[in-house]
């Protein structure tokens, strides 16, 4: 049954600088007269060093990190988005991914349009999401509030029509960026209770946040990274005590 | 390829309902809304026509459905060569969380035109059935095929232009140009005579523009089937693009998201 596997060997992501640096004509001629403020070089990127993780199913595995860490980069790498520039990504199961969880809505269209249409953006059809659509209205529960276009709505009941939307199916492997802490006080408890349930059908969950609490409470096994690099990769309890220490907290 | 493909047909409930919702924005909130489609173009045919027909001593009645299909399928080209090449710029949000083939992008711009040149086509049929009845037959069914042949030629074009455009952003401004420079040795709203008198028979015969406008305008205006050469440079160009598509798309396609 736990046939889910994530595995990478030796992986390296660089981001190549041509992507990002400014190239007009206006920054070439301005060249020779200018020079950048810090005096620092655009360089490549090297967003991930050499990192070689295998995860079975069966586990749950937190990221730790602080900002630029690397934490996204190895979440969207293993959804395969980024291509390695050496070493080798294997994934078995079907990866669901939760990063943005606003992502193709439209504000005009009305709360119930955007069910179906935030379900067709992750792949589902639109008779599942028929079928289906009661039971996110309920979770939501934002009222008569849901036959309104989507531009009325707080910036909570977004949230709550969101979190409604893409926790509903779950993966075998499970990616998580964030998204945990969203809406007011009665439906935190709710999120959390639904966000734990999705955690438990899923066979590898793969979870990036600041939230040590919820870490601690989700994973058994944390990676630590640092500027790219893995630094520690074991129980999350000296995961945490890792990451503290490097950032100089401990 | 093959991976590729079903990657297409899998997400093809995404990517229609992104063509739908570009319709939906395009007229929202319009009092005329979906009519504007027909509208638009049919006004500036008439009005070109009124204009060219004097300059030209045309008759407008036949005029004015030539210059009305040149426009339709023009705009239908345009928008997919200057929308098409910024397809995975403005989808970057999608791009960077879903890994869906980048090609339903693209296909996203031409399905969405594609439904507008229908409706736009709509007054078109109306006026030719009015002012030439006696071309109505058989051969009008070749109308149809104009719209499989367009889509198979503009989507691997978009896809191809796109992957450029999100690596080197000039493109759809030199494009804005090259359209330009392409409608003028274009017959789309000039009559193909006028080249030709003018000694200008290549711009015809090798153009495939031409070709493509022939499949609409042989039924409708002349009253005949489209010739075998007119589908032979409509098919050729299709499959010339599909192909570089193809290899560019091989190299490309995976480090688009670094451009985005």
């Amino acid at each position: 049954m736990k046939h889910s596997h994530v595995c990478l060997h030796g992986a390296n992501l660089h981001y190549s600088a041509t992507a990002f640096k400014e190239r007009s004509l206006k920054s070439l001629l301005a060249h020779p007269f200018r020079r950048t403020r810090t005096g620092t070089r655009i360089g490549d990127i090297h967003a991930l060093k050499n990192i070689s993780v295998d995860i079975r199913g069966g586990e749950r595995v937190g990221l730790l990190g602080h900002n630029g860490a690397g934490k996204s980069t190895f979440l969207r790498t293993v959804a395969g988005l980024y291509p390695l520039s050496s070493g080798s990504l294997r994934v078995a199961g079907q990866i669901r991914s939760l990063f943005d969880l606003s992502l193709g809505f439209e504000p005009d269209a009305t709360g119930r349009e955007n069910i179906l249409y935030r379900g067709l953006l992750m792949g589902l059809t639109p008779a599942f999401m028929r079928e289906r659509e009661a039971e996110i209205v309920a979770f939501a529960d934002l009222g008569e509030f849901i036959d309104y276009p989507l531009k009325t709505y707080s910036a909570g009941m977004q949230v709550r029509l969101a979190f409604a939307i893409s926790t509903l199916v779950g993966g075998e492997v499970l990616l998580l960026d964030e998204v945990i802490g969203a809406g007011d006080a009665s439906f935190m408890a709710k999120a959390q209770r639904r966000l734990e349930h999705l955690v438990d059908s899923a066979e590898i969950l793969i979870l990036a946040s600041h939230d040590l609490q919820a870490l601690a409470r989700l994973c058994e096994r944390g990676l630590v990274l640092h500027r790219g690099e893995l630094v520690f990769d074991g129980p999350i309890e000296q995961a945490i005590a890792t990451y503290l220490e490097i950032n100089g907290n401990g | 390829m093959r991976e590729y493909c079903t990657g297409i047909w899998q997400a093809r409930y995404f990517w229609t309902h992104l063509a739908l919702s570009d319709l939906r924005s395009r007229w929202r909130r319009s009092y005329l809304g979906v009519f504007w489609s027909l509208l638009q173009p049919l006004g500036l045919a008439l009005l070109l026509a009124l204009v060219f027909s004097r300059l030209l001593h045309a008759d407008i009645g036949i005029y004015a459905p030539y210059i009305l299909s040149g426009i339709i399928v023009w705009d239908f080209l345009v928008s997919n060569v200057t929308g098409g090449s910024l397809s995975f710029v403005q989808a970057d949000a999608y791009i960077k969380q879903c890994r869906h083939p980048l090609a339903i992008y693209t296909l996203r711009s031409v399905l969405g035109s594609l439904i507008a040149l229908m409706l736009a086509s709509l007054p078109l049929y109306a006026w030719s059935a009015l002012i030439l009845p006696q071309h109505i037959g058989w051969n009008w069914l070749a109308i149809l095929s104009l719209f499989p042949l367009l889509a198979a030629i503009a989507w691997p074009l978009a896809t191809v232009l796109a992957y450029i455009a999100t690596r080197f952003r000039d493109l759809p401004h030199a494009l804005g140009l090259a359209v330009q420079a392409l409608w003028f040795i274009s017959p789309v709203y000039f009559e193909e005579k006028l080249f030709r008198q003018g000694g200008l028979d290549l711009l015809v015969d090798y153009n495939p523009i031409y070709h493509i406008l022939q499949i609409v305008r042989a039924p409708l205006l002349q009253g005949s089937w489209p010739t075998t050469s007119n589908y032979a440079f409509a098919l050729g160009t299709a499959v010339l693009l599909t192909l570089l598509a193809w290899l560019v798309g091989r190299k490309a396609e995976r480090k688009v998201i670094f451009y985005l």
